[in-house]
C-alpha cells in the first residue's frame, strides 16, 4: 500500500535568526507530526545530488519554509524540483527585525522566547500541511523517498 | 575588516542528521564568537537559488566550507557559486576521533556534540588566523 508523505523544506539560513527558526520548526514538524508522515531533504542537494534529489517536489506534496522574504526554499525547489503546495515564511510570523536578526543564531543561544517562535512556525506548517487539496497528491508517487522508489 | 576580504565559513546545515547540525554549529561558533573580525557566513541555500546577487557575495572570495555527510554539499554549491574554497572542512573527520560516542539528534546537540563543534571550529579558526 503507498504511504502518503508530505515533504517540508527547510532553507535554514545561517545568516539570520530566521533561518534557525526554519530549521528547527521544521525538524519538529519531522519529529512531532502524527496525522501525516513528513519527509525532508536538504536544500544543497538540487545542486550537489542527482536526479533523484531534483524529484523531490514532483515526488512529494511539499512545503516550503523559509526564514527571510528572500525565499531562497521556495525559489531553489521551483527552479530545480517542481511547483510547491504551499510556503511558509518566518519572517510574517515572528516578524522581520527578529528574522533579520544577525546575532542570535546558535542553538545554544536561545532563550525561551525563541523556542515559543519554532512552536508558531511548527504550528503555520502544520495548518500548510491540513491546508493541502488532496488534489495535490494526485500523481505522486508515495513511495517513501525522493527517487521515487523504495 | 571590508566584508569581500572576510573569510565566508559556509556550512551545508543538513537536516537529516546530526553531523549537519555540527557543520552548522562549528561554522557559526567560528564567525560569531571566534573569528567576527576576520570571518562571516553567507546563507547556502541563497548560493543555491543561482541569482546573481547571491553569487556576488561570494565571487572570488576565499571561502571555507563544513560539511556533515560525504555528499559535500557546502564544497559543491559554494564552487558553483564561483567562491574559492581553500578548505573543505569534514565533520566526520573530527568525529572519527570520538569513537564510540553519540552527538545528540539534527535538533539539539548533546554535550559530546558540543565539545566536537568547538574542535572544529577551532580548526576553522586556525585557518583563518593563518591565512590574515
Amino acid at each position: 500500500m503507498s504511504e502518503l508523505k508530505v515533504g517540508i523544506l527547510s532553507c535554514s539560513g545561517e545568516e539570520c535568526l530566521g533561518g534557525t527558526i526554519s530549521r528547527l520548526a521544521t525538524r519538529k514538524v519531522l519529529e512531532e507530526l502524527k496525522f501525516v508522515d513528513t519527509v525532508t531533504l536538504c536544500l544543497p542537494l538540487y545542486l550537489a545530488g542527482g536526479k533523484e534529489e531534483r524529484n523531490f517536489a514532483r515526488v512529494f506534496p511539499t512545503i516550503s519554509v523559509d526564514g527571510c522574504n528572500k525565499l531562497c526554499a521556495k525559489k531553489s525547489t521551483e527552479k530545480y524540483s517542481g511547483k510547491i503546495n504551499s510556503s511558509v515564511d518566518v519572517s510574517e510570523i515572528i516578524g522581520i527585525e527578529n528574522a533579520l536578526n544577525t546575532k542570535t543564531l546558535r542553538n545554544k543561544d536561545l532563550t525561551e522566547e525563541h523556542f515559543q517562535m519554532v512552536e508558531k512556525v511548527a504550528g503555520e506548517i502544520v495548518k500548510a500541511i491540513s491546508r493541502i487539496s488532496p488534489d495535490a497528491y494526485s500523481g505522486k508517487t508515495f513511495r517513501g523517498c525522493g527517487c521515487g522508489d523504495k | 575588516m571590508d566584508n569581500n576580504k572576510k573569510v565566508k565559513v559556509i556550512p551545508c546545515s543538513g537536516i537529516g542528521k546530526v553531523f549537519g547540525l555540527m557543520a552548522r554549529e562549528a561554522a557559526l561558533e567560528t564567525v560569531i564568537e571566534l573569528c567576527p573580525e576576520k570571518s562571516e557566513t553567507v546563507c547556502l541555500a541563497y548560493l543555491v537559488t543561482g541569482e546573481k546577487e547571491a553569487k556576488e557575495k561570494i565571487e572570488g572570495c576565499d571561502c571555507i566550507t563544513v560539511d556533515g555527510c560525504p555528499k559535500m554539499c557546502a564544497a559543491k554549491n559554494v564552487s558553483l557559486s564561483g567562491g574559492i574554497v581553500i578548505e573543505e572542512i569534514k565533520v566526520l573527520d573530527t568525529v572519527k576521533e570520538h569513537k564510540g560516542k553519540q552527538f545528540g539528534s539534527p535538533t539539539q546537540l548533546n554535550a559530546d556534540g558540543e565539545i566536537v563543534v568547538n574542535e572544529i571550529a577551532a580548526k576553522i579558526a586556525k585557518i583563518i588566523n593563518e591565512k590574515n
